[in-house]
């Protein structure tokens, strides 16, 4: 069977696709890439369908053994990438043939690479989708992230024409960044004075960040609501607890959660923050219903 | 009813801002509702004890055309029928090796722990809401008796199959995992089974009673202490 041998599986490699819908209700998280924007990309490149697998590698030193002709797409943070020892630029797609080595090594520039093959991994989707969640024991291979032997199989397939990004596409992942916030849930909770603190002051992302949430570090906000009633959470939503640091949830998240939230950062901006370092500088920026429907629209027909 | 936006593309909608029975079978009764609807612009739709969430595709609804659509769906709505409700006996070793809190538990209330494990299983629950784990499910409302807080500190392992109480709830943990409930007991019942299609056999329409077994029983149904 043609595939990849996993030689290398890196620290945190998983098998995502876009999220696994219809069972939040029973507390199974949506999970999902992380980063949609250089996600959706690196299936652009292989004329891919948008729904289809590929690897979300947090963490260098993959290398991955061709079994087989195919073609694959890097793209995400900027890293080292080889292929037969080679060092090539990221996001482009590349034809691979049987007994290919790749390689991941070092980032120099963001947190998380996509990895796609055309027309993806065959594996099994479990509960209608291939992401993993750890968490639920659910997708990917076997609930998990990839170990050192595990084989990731494809479906032959021709060499096509090489694609790259075009250049003033390709995102820049600074230690600076803006995330645009729709008003939400408990947002009266929090008076003029605080609403105002949130949206003038920068707050710093922490070391607390990993797929399921981002705790940001700076200005106490506060909510004159001591708790809530736990209730359904949404991708993005801005909880403030007792402390007074931000937190937003990301494709991880608990499906119900019981701390008062502000708002919501928009899913579009949550994909930039996927790619930040310990460190960065946030942000925050109202935009309106409308506004934030539109640019989240303008951003899908880019790949629909 | 008051609908928020929750986010660019979800919505809640808040029945009530108290925690009640009758509010509980308002959510249930519209969450009923729209499952049945099966519109594909409703994404995800999670119920909770007083509000119901749902994620929405906004190339399908803005947020004015799906307040509109589920305003007008849901104003008639018919009182949720409790006797389509299923009952589920769920089978609890309430043995100290397995019971960590039992003790605790009864000095707490003031009774022996006899009366905590008798006081516990006498009662039917209701699921108000899931959550926080797969197959997670917050029953309510336990006996005022056995009332006791939340652990100071939570335990880093609570183990699968856990049954457990904090305030006026119980629950089961579906797998290891930390928690700050009081531990009760433990069962063999998997309420997260991937072979299950449904993935869990405990939805918001059921109703749940615990049943004491004995140690042997428990040991025979696979159960580890």
């Amino acid at each position: 069977m043609s595939g990849f041998e996993v030689i290398k599986a890196g620290v945190f490699t998983l098998v995502q696709d876009r999220g696994r819908y219809n069972y939040a209700h029973l507390g199974v998280t949506s999970a999902g890439s992380l980063d949609e924007y250089a996600a959706l990309w690196a299936h652009k490149l292989l004329d891919n369908d948008i729904n289809d697998n590929l690897l979300e590698i947090a963490f260098s030193n993959v290398e991955l053994k061709s079994i087989g002709d195919t073609t694959i797409s890097i793209t995400g943070a900027y890293c080292e990438f080889f292929i037969n020892g080679v060092l090539k630029p990221v996001w482009q797609s590349y034809n691979i043939k049987a007994g290919d080595t790749i390689n991941i090594g070092k980032f120099t520039s963001g947190t998380r690479v996509y990895f796609a093959v055309k027309n993806g991994f065959t594996i099994k989707k479990e509960f209608g989708s291939n992401s993993t969640s750890i968490k639920d024991s659910l997708g990917g291979l076997s609930g998990n992230k990839l170990v050192n032997n595990d084989f990731l199989p494809f479906v032959d397939t021709k060499a096509i024409v090489k694609k790259r990004v075009r250049e003033d596409l390709l995102p820049k992942y600074e230690s600076e960044l803006t995330l645009r916030v729709v008003l939400s849930y408990q947002e009266s909770s929090f008076i003029k004075e605080e609403k105002e603190k949130f949206f003038n002051s920068s707050f710093t992302v922490t070391s607390d960040f990993n797929r399921m949430a981002c705790k940001l570090k700076g200005e106490q906000i506060k909510s004159s609501l001591d708790g809530i009633v736990s209730e359904g959470i949404s991708f993005g939503v801005i909880q403030i607890p007792k402390d007074g640091q931000p937190i937003i949830l990301l494709k991880d998240r608990q499906t119900i959660g019981g701390y008062p939230k502000i708002g919501s950062v928009l899913s579009i901006d949550c994909f930039k923050l996927a790619q930040a370092k310990i460190g960065t500088v946030v942000r925050f920026e109202e935009l309106n219903i409308e506004d934030s429907q539109n640019k989240i629209k303008s951003f899908y027909s880019n790949f629909f | 009813m008051n609908i928020k936006i929750a986010s660019a593309d979800s919505l809640i909608i808040y029945f009530s801002d108290t925690i009640s029975k009758e509010v509980s079978l308002k959510v249930k009764s519209a969450y009923k509702r729209l499952k049945e609807k099966n519109d594909k612009g409703l994404i995800e739709i999670i119920p909770s004890y007083t509000s119901l969430f749902i994620s929405y595709d906004i190339f399908k609804f803005d947020f004015e055309g799906i307040k509109s659509f589920l305003e007008d769906e849901l104003k008639n709505l018919k009182p949720y029928e409790e006797n389509n409700s299923t009952l589920i006996n769920i089978d609890v070793y309430y043995g100290k090796e397995v019971g960590l809190d039992l003790e605790r538990v009864a000095s707490f209330a003031n009774i022996s722990v006899e009366e905590v494990i008798q006081i516990h299983s006498s009662k039917i629950y209701e699921v108000y809401a899931i959550g926080f784990l797969p197959g997670f499910a917050y029953l309510a409302s336990i006996d005022e008796k056995i009332i006791v807080p939340r652990l100071e500190s939570p335990r880093k392992l609570t183990p699968k199959g856990s049954v457990s109480i904090a305030d006026n709830q119980t629950a089961i943990y579906p797998q290891n995992s930390p928690g700050g409930w009081n531990i009760l007991g433990r069962t063999t019942f998997e309420l997260f089974d991937k072979k299950l299609e449904e993935l869990s056999p405990v939805s918001i329409d059921s109703k749940i009673k615990f049943n004491p077994i004995s140690k042997e029983t428990f040991l025979d149904q696979g159960g580890v202490i």
